[in-house]
């Protein structure tokens, strides 16, 4: 009786070491919960930082020594004595502080989400596989391999990840693998690879083509042009270069496209939203006051901790190149070296089609091309799903790309099959114009430079301590007929494929503009005396021209000034609208709230600033108006993509007649005048229950309650809610959940490059370390972080915070 | 007294083991102390209970000041009752439930001779 009864307790207690012991997911998933509170190694282990100490590590395979100096604000200056030693610290460096976000993004990247967080992750997972990220990135290693350069830095930076990774006991495990139970695996080129595709998933598919095509089979043709013109009408391109392209076009034949005649009823994966743009200026030496060009960049992207971005600061022989680098792929990609400064904004250009295949049966084993059968390739993909049995796939390849909407997925039944054809799934040397760019001198470096770029489509500015400024639209972009690239197109016939590519010579760029300044803000690249056809699924109307007003009335430019305007709240949007949506109210009948609120947008300046209220009475009644205007497209049974709000401002003032004016839902023919006075009603109404559930005054910073979320779904513990100014059409395009990612200002001075940066985070990506988000307070007060551009250790001296020796054994 | 001794002892020998092992040895230690001091099974569980509770609650305590509780503020909107008390809590269950184990082990082995 005894032996039993000690035999059952010692069962109780192996089963609760068991059970304490592992992750378990019921309904919620919870971490292996001793393990994860043990003090000896649990997450308590996270706590604090270790980064204020010195340390030897190794690395294998050094060629010699490397010093890792971390200044105050933890940013790594690495100084080695070649390149591949160069890499390899970045890789470790990095990975030190950021391997958990790495390896979640390439995770995220190849569709491996589900392995982490269970089922809820499988169609995402899913949308990766079938758009191809993969063969994606295999495809950018394999074209890495013959390029000796980009094969030994990609190799050298894995080599620096690996011996971080091997060095890791489960205590030193960055906290989130410890929540959700699971462990880093080796990193490989592949993986930096995914990175670089996960950037061009996010900057360069936003296409619509499906959503167009069923515009124009419900609207027409006529109503197409006016609602979603190619052009919209506003007058500040990239390049100003009217008429002045002085070389000879490829042109194609003249065939003109067959427009599709029908509707396409699936539902079309989640896409980057508009607000993903970014901006980027250079004013030459005429118009500063140290008489040296002063460059600026600011990314805009979802504001996610661990932030997108990592400052470093590169230095070994033939290389002293400082700013924001992605983790997980080697070289600076936004920043400046002693003789040069660039940044990239996003290029918007449509890089993506969707062709209709023709299957020969259920089996797909052929597809139709020309009268043809051709055969296809399978490709069969497994979802380690967590917590459930592997999940199979079946991608089908054409020569076109994968065919990602079938009857498995998304698709309405088996009759439309869509094949995805994406510049990204080309063999590609991304890594290689970055390589050049650190290193570049010159601008005609830089021209070198940027040839090796394809995608995504970037926005290359450029400024010299030389004295030259430089605008590069630089991609692979194929020659496109009238039209060609907005609707779906026809898979079985050869003449609708991309026949050529522009040449890199013809693509838009200039160098020292008389007007003393280049900027971009994902406008239309050029007007409409360009050569070639040029479509996106959106360009940015109001940032552009707010940006090239200031630069063109200012003169003795600071660099402080440039920060002034990276943080310009103005709202050009609200200027343009609001002055005529108020006039068309009646303002002597308001009564109450409304005549509030009509106090309050009457007497607004246009500036999105943190406590002003008339930008809330404006976000709220756009908000009405926007699906007021176009409730045809939210009640449609097929997707359809609203317009612009650019377009629709303009068509309420110009258009006041126009059908999309009458409101679905109502016996009454509407108006422009009578949706104005309605959706202020609604955005009044909606603001009036805003305040009495918060029992808070709507001041702008409030309203927006804007987050910088974790990256695992914006985990409340490890997100932070922020007040700023700001708002998507202001130059501080800083909405609710996206931003400026990452600000830059740098004066290209002879006597030294001066330069300043932040981002809304910090530099350790582990929630435990005060350095997680350290850069986040000053970024939120319109603070910079001013770079020690030292080009040896010794230089740094009483600014450091440690130093990490790196040997090879 | 034997009490006290087992919960001092507890707590000593599982820092030892869990300095260089995964956090399991603590209920091991736990098991193997109370199987020595012999202490009767009820009056065991609660020194292994305390022992670990102790041990795990001084540990996190000591990380949680030198770190200004920057992750233990975070950690606790995770957790249903905050991080500090949770982690005695489930330290000193388990180690409450092996000494309990190492008690009546022992009882029924003496019984055996």
């Amino acid at each position: 009786m005894k032996i039993a009864k000690s035999l059952f307790v010692c069962a109780i207690t192996a089963a609760l070491v068991f059970f304490l012991n592992q992750s378990w997911n019921f309904g919620t998933p919870l971490p292996p919960f001793s393990k994860f509170l043990d003090p000896f190694h649990g997450f308590w282990q996270n706590a604090g930082d270790g980064s204020s100490r010195d340390v030897i590590a190794a690395i294998p395979g050094l060629k010699s020594k490397v010093t890792v100096v971390y200044d105050s604000a933890l940013i790594p200056h690495i100084y080695a004595e070649n390149d591949d030693d160069l890499f390899a610290a970045q890789g470790y460096i990095t990975a030190q502080n950021r391997l958990w976000q790495m390896e979640f993004q390439t995770h995220a990247a190849a569709g491996r989400i589900s392995e982490i967080i269970g089922e809820k992750a499988l169609d995402f997972d899913r949308t990766q596989r079938r758009l191809g990220m993969v063969f994606a990135a295999e495809n950018a290693v394999a074209a890495m391999d013959k390029n000796p350069v980009a094969k030994a830095m990609v190799e050298s930076y894995t080599r620096g990840i690996n011996a971080y990774i091997a060095s890791l006991s489960y205590e030193q495990l960055p906290i989130e693998y410890k929540l959700l139970g699971y462990q880093p695996e080796p990193w490989t080129p592949v993986k930096t690879g995914l990175l670089l595709k996960y950037m061009a998933k996010t900057l360069s598919t936003g296409e619509k083509d499906l959503e167009m095509t069923n515009a124009l089979k419900l609207f027409g043709k006529d109503t197409l042009d006016l609602i979603y013109p190619d052009h919209e009408g506003w007058s500040d391109p990239i390049v100003d270069n009217t008429g002045k392209w002085n070389f000879k076009p490829i042109t194609l034949d003249s065939v003109p496209l067959a427009l599709p005649n029908e509707l396409v009823a699936l539902q079309p994966f989640e896409k980057s939203p508009p607000n993903v743009g970014s901006n980027n200026w250079a004013v030459a030496g005429s118009k500063t006051k140290t008489g040296s060009p002063i460059l600026c960049n600011d990314p805009h992207l979802e504001l996610s901790l661990p932030s997108i971005w990592y400052i470093i600061h590169l230095n070994a022989p033939g290389i002293n190149c400082m700013g924001a680098s992605l983790p997980g792929s080697p070289n600076v990609i936004s920043g400046f070296n002693d003789s040069i400064a660039w940044g990239v904004t996003n290029a918007q250009r449509d890089v993506v089609d969707w062709y209709k295949v023709k299957f020969n049966g259920r089996g797909k084993d052929q597809y139709e091309s020309d009268g043809q059968w051709k055969a296809t390739s399978k490709k069969i993909e497994v979802f380690k799903v967590k917590g459930k049995i592997d999940f199979y796939d079946t991608v089908v390849y054409t020569h076109h790309g994968p065919a990602v909407y079938d009857e498995s997925f998304h698709g309405d039944g088996e009759k439309n099959h869509f094949a995805y054809r994406w510049i990204a799934h080309e063999p590609s040397e991304e890594a290689l114009t970055f390589y050049k760019l650190n290193r570049a001198n010159s601008h005609a470096d830089y021209m070198e430079a940027l040839n090796h770029f394809t995608a995504p489509a970037q926005n290359f500015v450029f400024a010299s301590v030389s004295g030259d400024i430089a605008m590069r639209i630089q991609g692979k972009y194929p020659v496109r007929r009238k039209n060609e690239g907005k609707f779906v197109l026809d898979g079985t016939r050869t003449s609708q494929e991309w026949q050529a590519f522009i040449p890199n010579e013809q693509n838009v760029m200039y160098k020292n503009p008389e007007r003393g300044f280049v900027s971009s803000a994902n406008q239309y690249p050029a007007d409409l005396t360009y050569p070639y056809f040029v479509t996106a699924s959106n360009w940015e109307a109001y940032r552009n021209r707010r940006i090239n007003e200031v630069l063109a009335a200012a003169n003795n430019i600071t660099p402080q000034d440039m920060m002034k305007l990276q943080l310009d709240n103005y709202n050009l949007k609200a200027a343009e609208s609001l002055p005529h949506w108020l006039s068309q109210l009646d303002s002597m009948s308001l009564q109450g709230a409304e005549k509030e609120a009509f106090e309050k947008l009457r007497s607004w300046d246009y500036f999105n600033s943190v406590d002003s209220e008339g930008a809330s009475y404006y976000e709220a009644w756009l908000r009405a108006i926007l699906p007021m205007v176009w409730d045809e497209m939210s009640e449609s049974k097929v997707a359809l993509s609203r317009p612009s709000t650019y377009m629709t401002i303009r068509l309420l003032k110009e258009k006041p007649d126009l059908a999309f004016f009458d409101i679905k839902a109502t016996a009454e023919k509407e108006n422009a005048r009578d949706i104005i006075r309605k959706s202020f009603s609604e955005g009044v109404a909606a603001m009036e229950k805003w305040k009495s559930e918060k029992k808070l005054n709507p001041k702008w910073g409030t309203f927006k309650d804007a987050i910088v979320g974790h990256l695992l779904n914006k985990m409340e513990a490890f997100s932070y809610h922020i007040e700023h100014g700001g708002n998507g059409s202001a130059v501080n395009a800083h909405s609710r959940t996206h931003g400026p990612s990452w600000r830059m200002v740098v004066s290209l001075e002879k006597a030294g490059v001066q330069a300043w940066g932040v981002y809304p985070g910090g530099q350790s990506g582990n929630p435990g370390s005060p350095y997680y988000n350290s850069l986040l307070g000053l970024w939120t007060n319109g603070e910079y972080v001013k770079f020690h551009f030292a080009n040896r250790p010794e230089n740094l001296k009483g600014k450091e915070l440690s130093t990490i020796t790196l040997n090879a054994e | 007294m034997k009490f006290i001794i087992q919960v001092l002892i507890t707590a000593a020998v599982c820092f030892v083991l869990q300095s260089f092992l995964p956090w399991w040895s603590m209920a091991i230690g736990a098991a193997a102390v109370a199987y020595v001091i012999d202490n009767k099974g009820g009056i065991s569980f609660l020194a292994g209970l305390l022992g670990v509770a102790l041990l795990w609650f001084a540990m996190a305590l000591y990380i949680d000041m030198s770190s200004h509780a920057i992750l233990t503020a975070k950690v606790n909107k995770l957790l249903p009752i905050p991080a500090l008390a949770l982690t005695a809590i489930v330290g000193g269950l388990v180690g409450g439930l092996s000494a309990l184990s190492g008690a009546l082990l022992k009882s029924t082995f003496s019984f055996q001779k």
